[in-house]
């Protein structure tokens, strides 16, 4: 097992103050382009059987230019959207400004793989981003992705990975075999924490839809993403995984922000009437949500008064724990010119542009 | 509370036989030996409403000997019409929410509760409507049930848990929203239903903790499949009413589902509205749960975000016991739209006199 080389921090090269970190940005492999990292018996099982799960692209089509902005096509050959790290920096980083780039590399998440499998597989992905996306531009920062199913697997993963600063994050999808709180993956959750990761759990992964059953449309399914996160946070804090690893932080990645209160509420209701029976809980739900999780902000709600996300965000007392976010190459990209409302007061808004990063990820200052 | 305030109109009061010997007269001689046969109690739903638990039952109800939740006419009326000073309360019995999977057990059960409703409750005071029970497992069958005793006027709903194996908007279970408008019916969807299947979309529950607010994030799924479904489009005199599902989840809901519309219309090209002005035009919801802040400034912000007086009425839920959420927001309505809450969306919904 070859460890990722340990790279000197970024130093304070130009001296330029950071002002904006994008914390979801997509960059996507081909498998020709994690081929080159995988064992020939793994190529060959690919070849022969591919991934035997079907992508969620196949369940809910996503009915809006296949998913992506129509502009980032790369049209080079062998490339698709988001797998072009030049066309990534021009159309995201040069164009927008932005400081850091946060990666997280979804392909594949939402495959159920044997473990051999699902090991090479993240590996390569790991390795991938390294070669061609770190070592391409400073401004990236990459998250570790892991066979989340076999979490000594993902240890391990998260182990050879971490001595590279440039991996920030540790990755896993908002929809797995169990719920996300579940002990199976405390494991992994513990080996972030030991190397100062927060995990990004990131819409998407298996598609199933107990509690309601099977959505007909894209439009629900996409809407839904939030009500998935909710439900996963629910039981991150109910499992009592935020009582059980003190340090442990949570990103929750591109399920949207203005739902947080209500569901705070919820579960302080429910928490203060049941609490005598769950004696792991020493703390109301709302006071672990505060301490261990934040929330990316695309797709960010956009009510006709703005001022009513204003206020969700102060109920759900998000202020320092919202983090500006693209989702760079996707349909829904939010725009770091127009996402945020006019509304908005400057603190805040510098807040969720690249305050909250900082401290969360510990970038520089300056670059 | 300044003003005159008419009475109540409570809809959403529970009632269950206490066994099913409260049931046999309505069943046939075969789903009699089938239930002693198999040796199969009616079911309390102990796995949405466990005995103990703080939340099924109020330290008031607790203290009534026996079921907290009224088996008969008498002790309804002694435990909740009279001391409410209700002008109607709305009945759900929920004995149907079973785990089985006999479609014809189902349709049996359903009726027979229905049948009890009747003649133990509606027959015995004019303050009484009901919820109109059918099988969850057919559409079929629940439609047949709608078409038995949907014109009797006192069932005012058809009764649907909001757990379902198929979002309740698929256009598989559109017959039974046709049967409900037929006969004037709105349609409930209560919170949950049947046990056993996974409420969450990853996986099951561990604690009653989770499985309980898990009703809130289900409703909002249903409420995408209702109106992306487009069976407003198809039923507009429909409305929906969300029963022990909570409220204030409402706002953000609606602005994710009306941003995501905007970018994705063409999928749904039937939807010729915003979401968000089908579901104020057709979606209701009760008051109870009322999971809110503490923070009465925060209070007043979300009744900014959300038209209360508009989409809520009233219910006791009696015998659930939810806390304080219900008089907190009550007490933060002005005098128009805590009567409409109280009473007139009710009567409104269920072509009710005040």
């Amino acid at each position: 097992m070859s460890h990722v080389e340990t790279r000197p921090a970024d130093t304070a090269e130009t001296g330029r103050a950071v002002t904006l970190v994008d914390c979801d940005v997509h960059a996507q492999a081909t498998e020709a382009m994690l081929a080159e990292y995988l064992s020939s018996q793994t190529r060959r099982l690919l070849e022969r059987y591919g991934r035997r799960t079907p992508r969620v692209t196949e369940w809910y089509p996503r009915a809006r230019n296949a998913g992506m902005r129509a502009d980032a096509w790369p049209g080079k050959p062998g490339h698709i959207w988001g797998s072009d790290p030049e066309l990534t920096r021009a159309q995201l980083l040069d164009e927008f400004d932005v400081d850091f780039a946060v990666l997280e590399v979804l392909s594949g998440q939402d495959c159920y793989d044997d473990a051999r499998l699902a090991a090479e597989w993240n590996r390569a992905i790991n390795q991938w981003q390294l070669e061609r996306w770190l070592e391409f531009d400073p401004r990236f920062r990459a998250s570790i992705a892991v066979p989340h199913e076999y979490p000594d697997l993902a240890v391990n993963e998260i182990e050879r990975c971490a001595a590279d600063p440039r991996f920030v994050a540790v990755l896993l999808p908002a929809s797995a075999a169990e719920p996300l709180g579940a002990r199976k993956y405390w494991p992994i959750y513990e080996a972030a924490t030991a190397h100062n990761r927060p995990i990004a759990l990131h819409t998407g992964g298996y598609v199933d839809h107990r509690g309601a059953g099977y959505p007909s449309y894209y439009l629900e399914y996409h809407v839904g993403n939030g009500i998935v996160m909710q439900s996963q946070l629910a039981g991150m804090v109910a499992g009592g995984m935020f009582e059980a690893i003190p340090g442990v932080r949570v990103v929750l990645t591109e399920c949207g922000v203005a739902w947080a209160a209500a569901l705070r509420w919820a579960l302080d209701s429910a928490w203060r009437l049941m609490r005598e029976d769950l004696p792991d809980l020493g703390r109301s739900p709302s006071e672990q949500i505060r301490e261990h999780v934040w929330f990316t902000t695309q797709p960010i709600e956009e009510p006709a008064d703005a001022q009513h996300l204003i206020h969700v965000i102060g109920q759900a007392q998000l202020e320092d724990r919202l983090l500006f976010a693209t989702d760079y190459p996707h349909w829904d990209f939010d725009s770091p010119r127009q996402a945020l409302p006019r509304a908005m007061a400057p603190e805040l808004r510098r807040a969720i542009l690249c305050e909250n990063a900082l401290a969360l990820y510990g970038l520089p200052r300056e670059r | 509370m300044s003003g005159s305030v008419s009475p109540a109109i409570d809809c959403d009061v529970h009632c269950a036989p206490e066994s099913y010997d409260a049931l046999f007269p309505y069943l046939s001689e075969y789903w009699r030996e089938y239930v002693e046969e198999a040796g199969i109690r009616l079911s309390a739903l102990p796995y949405a409403y466990p005995p103990g638990a703080p939340t099924t039952a109020s330290a008031q109800a607790h203290a009534q000997t026996g079921n907290p939740t009224p088996a008969n006419y008498e002790s309804l009326r002694e435990r909740v019409l009279e001391p409410g000073k209700l002008r109607y309360a709305v009945l759900n019995c929920l004995s149907g929410f079973g785990t089985h999977r006999n479609g014809y057990f189902a349709a049996a059960i359903a009726s027979a509760i229905n049948d009890w409703l009747r003649e133990e409750f509606l027959a015995r005071d004019e303050r009484l409507r009901a919820s109109l029970i059918v099988s969850t497992i057919s559409s079929e069958d629940a439609v047949a049930e709608i078409e038995r005793v949907g014109d009797d006027p006192r069932f005012v709903q058809v009764l649907l848990p909001v757990r379902s194996e198929k979002p309740w908007g698929n256009p598989s279970r559109h017959p039974i929203f046709a049967a409900a408008r037929e006969r004037s019916l709105q349609v409930a969807l209560h919170a949950w239903g049947r046990a056993g299947q996974a409420p969450t979309p990853s996986g099951f529950t561990t604690t009653y903790l989770e499985d309980y607010v898990a009703n809130e994030a289900i409703a909002q799924a249903q409420v995408l499949s209702l109106v992306s479904e487009g069976v407003f489009n198809r039923f507009p005199d429909l409305k929906v009413v969300l029963t022990e599902c909570g409220f204030a989840w409402l706002p953000p809901l609606l602005w994710r589902f009306d941003k995501d519309w905007r970018g994705v219309w063409r999928e749904v090209p039937w939807l010729k509205r915003l979401p968000s002005e089908y579901v104020t035009e057709h979606i209701r919801a009760t008051t109870a749960p009322a999971h809110l802040p503490d923070d009465p400034a925060a209070i007043r912000q979300l009744l900014e975000m959300l038209d209360a007086g508009a989409l809520l009425t009233y219910a006791s839920d009696y015998p659930h016991d939810h806390g304080d959420g219900v008089s907190a927001l009550l007490g933060q309505l002005d005098d128009p739209a805590r009567q409409a809450v109280m009473a007139g969306n009710a009567a409104a919904l269920y072509g009710l006199e005040l």
